[in-house]
């Protein structure tokens, strides 16, 4: 009887184990610190690895060597929260808790963790406060942007009580970073003669067309201008701005309407990354010198717009209401020397998906992301 | 109706009363704009009928705001043809047919943008996840969901989502409410082949 | 109206065919319950066989059964390789109760799926050959030809591959391998000739498989109050019950995941979730630092061997078959028919009770990083807690009412002792999952 062995899966699995902690005895305290994610893929994984620290796994390729050398450092992100009062709606806080919670289980940890806006659905002091509140039991330091969501109630002012101002630079391992207030709109309320909480529901609807386009104004622009000044054009940037940098959907304000000025103010700076939030979405674009990367919610997801997808853009697939937390999660950014980036989206009940810079810098011939089988409508 | 009004700031007081901190734990309590709404009644037509005459100026005002796409207009129909039973079709008649159908689409964006018309108890609506009626293909329905047991209409999956993301009270499947929603949906997929079954 | 066109069927064939013998059999489960147990803890399997005669009558194994929808029957169940035949059941039979298929001749297919246990054994994790204990539940082989995969995690795709693999696993059935296995039998002329009636062939291991899984194929037990209840008979199942129905239907939200459909009514979506239960068991946050802990002592290799035996991978459920991520912790959703006799729950039967399910549900699951995103706080009150279990309650077939109504009696009293799962707080949303984690001691 000729028959192929066929191993049960037990016993693969412990055959596996065996390897992976014989591999473990046979390297000293050095190589294992360096090797245990890469000794832990090679008997555990498939294209995703464990960090035996934390039982959380981390991409292969953040750890891969790419034309742009390792990874030297990352940082996470949380974005787009929209927290109501806890009592009024849980769903938000837990969600924004559970971000906190894998953003903590990270080892190593990340050198700071990037808030991406819209931390309060309508920007009032208690939705605020709980979010500053939650946020204050990350392990890294958070830098936090706004979102409008946190903005058009009082125009920033228990925002800035809270985190200080939204327009600030920062530098961190040789990479430059400046965080924008990109969601500024021209006044459309005043002579509707609208409330703070009118004009603050006005902006919450997406697809509201009352309100004006985003923009990062001319008083942001020279500020912007004065801060690069004293950089020179190989410094490694890091952009970080709410709405995205560039002209994606207009009617739901996917859209920076003075994008092509602020691009300006980038453009002599060999390597730049746009990292942005408010699509609830993976979105992937590159203008010129210019790689943007959006940003997963925690609160809800967003369709694809009808219209103006950047082409790089790989589309996740359309979230399965039946889980009310799919195509949503947090994610990380491997930053290499030169600056460009691994951006890894962390769905939750999904396996991850990263953004590798080698992809934007093929023009997406190569490390090209899983494609979805079930498109946004 | 008053929710419309609350937002564009006729009745200052109410928006503070709406937003003010109590608010929150009053969940599934006393909601103006729905009570007023009477959603027991599976009255459509009553409930169009009724409308009549009423806040002569809130199609405008929604339309301001949210955008829904304009009915078929059938103006190639009129005078033409072999004439029917009844005489031929009259500029009058499109014009009707027209008008109420897109007033009950523009009444559905509404109540697709409210929370609080949809009796949710988390502050949540339709267009958080679905702007401009995005992502709900009505056209892939009648369609097998596993999750719900059986053939799910549109309607059906309507009351899934106001049930379950937005937790909210299920319409019944005939209320003005539901017919309302229905025809706001089906009309911003409006030049998309039908599909039924499909994911 | 297809499904109920079917039920009303069964509910006729029942009625006409299957109540004479009821009242022997409940009489003779009853004596089961106290009688004599033979290895393991299983019924002798004599005895079982006798069982297993009065519980399924003599039918045309060739024809779907009834309730079960034909052209699923014939499309989705029913193997090109394996058609039904009486010759392949029998043998199938035959094998089940064999415990010479386990190395040291105590354990048989009939050890683990007992057919006086609700055709499972009834204890958290199963034991196998020399007293060894497994690290999981064993599933019902009730309806289990209705399911996609095999196993907890679903590593076998069919019940033929299904069949095969505990026999050789070292710690249920313990042979060396399927050779040794086939060896125990291969050489009895009974075997060769029902191997040879069966598939007209000599005995060999993938039609043992085969012949296991026709036989399991006969395990139909989908006649319960609740298929009455739905077939039109409002008094077979008590108003709490239905109360339970809808609540499991909405606030509840079991239907998400427990499927039930006319064509696969048996209340599992076939996929796999991470609800937390093995991130309760297992930390394996701690066990990964403990290790690297050793590792910083240089050389303390003892440390990192025993942390090896300790860790244990099983708890990760469909990753250890996927490698996807998205699989951690993740295992398949369990069919609900007749799930009042197959407790304790769970992948590794840590819950005692039907009211421990629902109260590990309740409060939302067990945070952890892969928790499924549908495992939310459900706020479910004692009332609307006790109308779900008494819902599951009705979805027992009506042949096993008796031992029915036994582990009713049976669980509502453990309940009323101690429910360790329950907790109202984060039930009720006012402490959140993740909450105790990320904002330390909130209560």
């Amino acid at each position: 009887m000729k028959r192929t062995i066929v191993k049960s899966v037990e016993t693969r699995y412990y055959e596996e184990r065996e390897a992976l902690f014989r591999g473990l005895k046979n390297l000293d305290r050095r190589s294992f610190l360096k090797l245990s994610a890469a000794a832990a893929a090679a008997a555990l994984a498939r294209g995703v690895e464990f960090n035996l620290h934390s039982f959380q796994p981390v991409q292969v390729a953040h750890a891969a060597t790419g034309e742009a050398g390792p990874v030297e450092f990352t940082f996470a992100y949380i974005s787009d929260s929209h927290l109501y009062k806890r009592q009024l709606n849980d769903r938000f806080v837990r969600q924004l808790l559970r971000a906190v919670d894998d953003i903590n289980h990270l080892a190593p940890q990340p050198d700071f963790v990037l808030y991406g806006g819209d931390l309060a659905q309508l920007g009032q002091p208690l939705e605020l406060e709980l979010g500053a509140q939650i946020l204050k039991n990350l392990k890294a330091p958070v830098k936090m942007m706004v979102g409008e969501h946190d903005w058009f109630l009082d125009m920033g002012e228990k925002w800035r009580t809270l985190f200080g101002e939204p327009t600030y630079s920062f530098d961190h391992k040789g990479v430059h970073f400046v965080v924008l207030h990109s969601v500024m709109e021209d006044d459309f309320w005043s002579e509707r003669g609208m409330t703070g909480m009118e004009r603050m529901q006005t902006v919450a609807g997406l697809d509201n067309g009352i309100q004006s386009r985003f923009k990062v104004g001319t008083e942001q622009q020279v500020w912007l201008k004065n801060n690069l000044a004293a950089y020179s054009d190989d410094t490694p940037l890091i952009v970080f701005s709410h709405s995205p940098l560039y002209k994606y959907y207009r009617p739901w304000n996917f859209w920076t309407d003075d994008a092509e000025e602020v691009q300006a103010l980038l453009q002599r700076f060999k390597q730049v990354v746009v990292v942005h939030g408010h699509t609830h979405q993976i979105l992937t674009h590159r203008i010129g010198n210019i790689h943007f990367h959006g940003m997963l919610s925690t609160a809800w997801p967003w369709p694809y717009a009808p219209e103006g997808l950047p082409a790089l853009t790989v589309q996740m697939n359309r979230a399965d209401p039946f889980n009310p937390n799919d195509a949503l999660g947090d994610g990380s950014v491997g930053v290499k020397a030169g600056g460009l980036v691994d951006k890894l989206y962390n769905l939750w009940n999904r396996n991850p998906i990263q953004v590798t810079s080698a992809y934007l810098t093929s023009g997406g011939k190569s490390a090209v992301p899983l494609t979805p089988n079930l498109q946004s409508y | 109706m008053r929710t419309f009004k609350l937002l564009l700031g006729a009745t200052l007081t109410l928006v503070s009363l709406m937003w003010s901190p109590g608010r929150a734990e009053q969940s599934g309590g006393d909601y103006p704009a729905a009570a007023k709404q009477d959603p027991g009644t599976d009255d459509a037509a009553m409930a169009q009928w009724k409308r009549r005459g009423q806040e002569p100026d809130w199609m405008a005002e929604e339309l301001a705001k949210h955008k829904v796409l304009i009915p078929a207009d059938n103006k190639g129909l009129v005078g033409k043809g072999q004439g029917s039973t009844y005489g031929s079709v009259t500029p009058e008649d499109v014009k009707v047919w027209q008008q109420e159908t897109y007033k009950l689409a523009v009444e559905g964006s509404r109540i697709f943008h409210s929370g609080d018309r949809l009796k949710s108890t988390i502050a949540v609506s339709c267009d958080m996840c679905h702007p401009d009626g995005a992502n709900t293909h009505p056209e892939t329905y009648p369609k097998f969901q596993a999750q719900l047991g059986r053939v799910a209409l549109l309607r059906d999956a309507i009351n899934w989502c106001i049930e379950n993301p937005v937790r909210g009270k299920k319409l019944a499947p005939d209320s003005p409410e539901m017919r309302a929603l229905e025809t706001y949906i089906y009309a911003q997929r409006t030049g998309t082949p039908l599909q039924y079954g499909k994911r | 109206m297809q499904y109920l066109k079917i039920k009303n069927r069964t509910a006729f064939l029942l009625v006409t065919m299957v109540l004479p013998w009821l009242g022997a059999c409940n009489a003779r489960l009853q004596e089961n319950a106290e009688g004599p147990r033979g290895a393991h803890g299983a019924l002798d399997m004599d005895q079982q066989k006798t069982l297993l005669e009065s519980l399924l009558p003599e039918r045309d194994v060739t024809q779907s059964p009834p309730g079960v929808d034909p052209g699923i029957w014939q499309q989705l169940v029913i193997p090109e390789d394996n058609k039904m035949t009486p010759e392949r059941v029998a043998l199938g039979k035959k094998l089940y109760f064999e415990t010479r298929l386990s190395k040291d001749g105590t354990v048989a297919c009939a050890t683990c799926h007992d057919v006086s246990r609700g055709f499972t054994d009834q204890r958290p994790v199963s034991e196998g050959i020399n007293g060894a204990l497994g690290k999981r539940n064993a599933p019902t082989t009730m309806n289990a030809f209705l399911l996609q995969t095999m196993f907890l995690d679903g590593r076998a795709p069919s019940l033929e591959e299904q069949a095969k693999l505990p026999i050789v696993n070292p710690i249920e059935m313990g042979h060396a391998n399927e050779g040794a296995a086939l060896a125990a039998i291969a050489d009895d002329p009974e075997y060769q000739r029902m191997f040879s009636f069966a598939y007209g062939r000599a005995p060999n291991y993938d039609d043992l498989g085969r012949a296991i899984a026709a036989f399991e194929r006969t395990f139909v037990f989908l006649d319960a109050p609740f298929d009455r209840y739905l077939a039109g008979s409002p008094e077979a199942i008590s108003e709490e019950a239905k109360r339970g129905w809808n609540l499991f239907n909405g606030k509840g939200r079991c239907m998400s995941c427990h499927q039930m459909n006319p064509s696969i009514p048996i209340g599992s979506d076939n996929r796999f979730h991470n609800i937390g239960v093995a991130a309760r068991k297992q930390n394996f946050e701690q066990l990964a630092r403990r290790a690297l802990e050793a590792l910083a002592q240089e050389g303390d290799m003892k440390a990192v061997d025993r942390l090896a035996i300790e860790t244990d991978l099983s708890e990760l459920g469909r990753f250890m078959v996927t490698k996807d991520r998205a699989d951690i912790g993740a295992f398949k959703t369990m069919q609900l028919r007749n799930i009042a006799l197959t407790g304790p729950y769970m992948h590794d039967g840590s819950m005692e009770t039907l009211w421990d399910v629902m109260d590990h549900y309740n409060k939302g699951g067990e945070p952890n990083p892969f928790l499924d995103g549908g495992i939310e706080p459900l706020a479910l009150s004692e009332d609307e807690i006790d109308a779900v279990v008494e819902f599951m309650f009705t979805l027992s077939d009506a042949r096993l009412a008796e031992q029915n109504q036994r582990a009713f009696t049976q669980q509502r009293k453990l309940a009323a002792a101690k429910r360790p799962f329950r907790d109202t707080a984060m039930a009720e949303r006012r402490v959140l999952p993740f909450e105790e984690r990320v904002m330390g001691g909130t209560r």
